[in-house]
């Protein structure tokens, strides 16, 4: 990579004096269309087999949607079956939510999660949820933000729900003991998403999901959910109609395959930053592998927006080991400015997220980026300009970031950070209604497996409260599919109709999905994932 | 974080570690986790969010020439020439079990969390669940201020607590203090926070105030 000396660089910081914005500026179609990753030249490709059969996805996505199955008809021989009311897939906060109603509603809920109960992005979302509850802002405002900030893509229906619902989610969280950022009078403390008109964003320090995640797990253990952990789902299952019946479970315990047979099913397994598309480094968890959409799509739902794909501005460039984590957007929020090489602004830093990950992409591109080494460059946070601002701020409102400060052995109140744009979010999915149904009857999508809320661009805040607002919906609706007759035969049936057209289709067949796990955990069968097994290369 | 993903990037000095008993060499900017895959042990149980938030990656280490072993997060250990890592299984959920819905107000919060936490007031002290936890949180007085029933203060001391339950293993009293302190933080929630922003929006939707334009 070209570009100013990482000494040189912090020179220019140092001795830079002035630190207005440019007056010039591109225009943000034009600098996608430039720089964003979205537009790179062969990252897409059209699908040729399912539903969404002709239409344009990334090119590594694609290779997953239409791949071949883990298992066939012999693998379940004698496998144990389970019946239950509800299954929900994913143990995050859309997963939690959904549960948390199915199960008050009086359905069997039985929860398989991949990981653990919680092991999730949602446990690492800093910035906070979006609630229009200021008195200047109104959910009208929260709508037009959504969809603009979505380059208006966006599903109207959905997000008009989602934004009306806002204030009660933050009450229903409260109510399962979250606590959030007050000021000294108890009222919520709010700050301003990138590409919006109000401060809407309620939060707990940097720390929102992790303490949504604590609150929601404690209240999902001590409910009648049966939570199977280490089960990630290999396959789903349908009835003699098409219906979602069910999953197919790898019990990564005891190496084993369980059959779960349900009424119906709440797909929540979340996104894919761990396919590490073109090559991104990313701020998501271990497990983001993009399962759901995969399972989904071979039941025949359909998919949108699957081109697009949201690049996080501010991860973390530098160290090597901590590439790609996330500094939220609240450090932004709260004043911090995005320098180049030369020390000189080079954008609004409040656009939104896809322009601003752009910008800092030409300045790298351009030679006005921080170089360190031939495959690292980044832009500066100026962490230290904020801290002189507000005295005490990173470390009152931003403990996160200070924590990672130490882990870079910098102290972000006196020295920037360098960052670099992280792949952070889906921003489409699976197709849904309003209830987050999706085009196969008893299969539910909610969180960011699901698309339509977001169109092309999320605004910070907007999935935490989709995964409640959209998991709180689901949770309810599936579970009074419960009073229905009985499915009366549950089967993986499906899998010969997509092997035959894959077959024609002419795809390689020793592909298997869904991924479960990145390259550098995967293992040749899914019974060699206990312990270690694998030979050293 | 980096994964295998970039791996070949990475130059630097190696160091000598032992991981559940495998030799590995790798270098030292990687953590236990990253060192484990950079020498192809695919680890998959104890790997979480790679942040340290997750509570996952539950380890025990042992550093060259200290006898003394720690209790820390694999993914925010980075190896170190002659350290002994060892993976913790996670331990069986605590026994304890409540439902805030059935605290009925404020009043009764103190009687149903001895109710709820019997072992909470038989800490001997020993001090266990401070040097387990490894996020540096005073957890042995946040349980003191607890059973004295001084929830809002105790919850407090856990807002990094990220319930790797190292603490509850610890705790000879099974005490499970983890859970103590997210009780203290949740009635805090419940019983404690009536934002009156939040409150005067929720009257306006519900008066139908505030629509938006379906098209």
């Amino acid at each position: 990579m070209t570009g100013i000396p990482y000494s040189e660089a912090l020179v220019n910081y140092q001795s830079a004096k002035s630190r207005d914005l440019p007056e010039s500026d591109m225009a943000t179609d034009e600098l996608l269309q430039a720089f964003h990753p979205d537009y790179r030249e062969g990252s897409l490709v059209s699908l040729k087999v399912g539903p969404n059969q002709g239409d344009k996805c990334h090119r590594e996505l694609a290779g997953l949607l239409q791949s071949d199955a883990r298992i066939d008809e012999a693998d379940l021989a004698g496998a144990t079956i389970v019946e239950t009311d509800v299954l929900v897939i994913g143990g995050g906060g859309a997963g939690c939510a959904a549960a948390l109603m199915a199960e008050q509603s009086g359905a069997r809920v039985i929860m398989a999660t991949k990981l653990r109960l919680g092991d999730s992005n949602t446990v690492m979302a800093e910035g906070g949820i979006q609630a229009s509850i200021e008195r200047g802002d109104t959910p009208q405002m929260h709508l037009d933000d959504t969809l603009k900030a979505g380059h208006n893509r966006g599903d109207r229906k959905l997000v008009s729900q989602m934004v009306m619902d806002a204030p009660d989610v933050i009450r229903w969280l409260i109510q399962q003991g979250m606590q959030f950022d007050l000021d000294e009078f108890g009222d919520l403390m709010t700050r301003r998403a990138g590409g919006t008109s109000a401060d809407r964003v309620v939060y707990y320090r940097d720390y929102t999901g992790l303490e949504m995640m604590r609150a929601l797990r404690e209240s999902v253990r001590n409910s009648k959910i049966d939570v199977w952990d280490y089960s990630p789902v290999v396959e789903l299952m349908s009835n003699e109609s098409g219906h979602c019946a069910g999953a197919v479970i790898s019990n990564l315990k005891d190496c084993s395959y369980v059959l779960i047979e349900a009424r119906s099913v709440i797909l929540a397994t979340g996104g894919i930053g761990r396919m590490h598309l073109n090559g991104f480094p990313t701020s998501n968890h271990f497990g983001a592998t993009g399962d759901g959409l995969v399972l989904a799509y071979r039941l025949g739902a359909q998919l949108r927006d699957l081109d697009s794909f949201q690049y996080h501005p501010t991860g973390l460039a530098y160290p090597h080991h901590l590439a790609g984590t996330l500094i939220t957007e609240g450090v932004r929020s709260a004043g911090a400015h995005l320098l180049n090489g030369l020390g000189e602004r080079f954008v609004d830093e409040l656009m939104t997220r896809d322009h601003v990950s752009a910008a800092i992409l030409r300045e790298c591109a351009e030679g006005r980026g921080v170089r360190v080494d031939e495959n690292t460059a980044g832009v500066w946070l100026d962490t230290p300009g904020v801290e002189r601002k507000t005295p005490g701020i990173l470390k009152e409102r931003l403990p996160k970031l200070v924590e990672l400060g130490r882990k870079c052995g910098i102290n972000p109140a006196e020295m920037p950070l360098l960052v670099y744009p992280t792949l952070h979010y889906q921003n489409g999915g699976i197709v849904i209604d309003e209830n987050g149904l999706s085009t196969v009857p008893g299969l539910y999508c909610v969180g960011e497996v699901s698309g339509g809320i977001h169109g092309r661009n999320r605004i910070m805040g907007n999935a935490l409260l989709e995964i409640i607002s959209f998991g709180r919906q689901a949770g309810i609706k599936a579970a009074e599919m419960t009073h229905g007759r009985g499915h009366k035969k549950v089967t993986i049936g499906h899998l010969s109709k997509l092997r035959r057209e894959l077959a024609v289709a002419g795809m390689p067949m020793d592909v298997k999905g869904p991924m479960l796990f990145p390259e550098c955990a995967k293992f040749e069968k899914d019974a060699d994932y206990e312990g270690f097994r694998r030979k050293k290369q | 974080m980096t994964d295998k993903h970039n791996m070949s990037e990475i130059n630097e000095r190696l160091v000598n570690v032992t991981i559940d008993g495998k030799a590995i060499t790798a270098p030292a900017s990687l953590s236990t986790i990253q060192a484990l895959w950079h020498a192809g042990y695919p680890r998959i149980k104890s790997v979480g969010c790679l942040e340290g938030v997750c509570g996952s990656c539950r380890v025990l280490v042992r550093r060259e020439g200290n006898s003394e072993v720690k209790t820390q997060l694999g993914c925010q250990t980075l190896i170190e020439e002659g350290m002994q890592v060892m993976f913790l299984v996670f331990p069986r959920p605590t026994h304890h079990t409540y439902k805030l819905e059935n605290i009925n107000s404020s009043w009764e919060v103190q009687t149903k969390f001895h109710k709820i936490f019997p072992e909470a007031s038989h800490c001997r002290e020993c001090g266990g669940c401070n040097a387990s936890c490894p996020k540096g949180i005073d957890v042995m007085r946040g349980v003191e201020l607890a059973a004295k029933g001084r929830f809002r203060e105790a919850g407090e001391l856990f807002v990094e607590c990220v319930m790797c339950d190292l603490c509850l293993t610890a705790c000879p009293e099974l005490i499970a203090p983890n859970h103590v302190g997210l009780f203290s933080r949740r009635v805090t929630a419940y019983f404690h926070i009536r934002p009156s922003n939040l409150i005067r929006r929720l009257e306006g939707l519900q008066r139908g105030k505030f629509q938006v334009t379906e098209e």
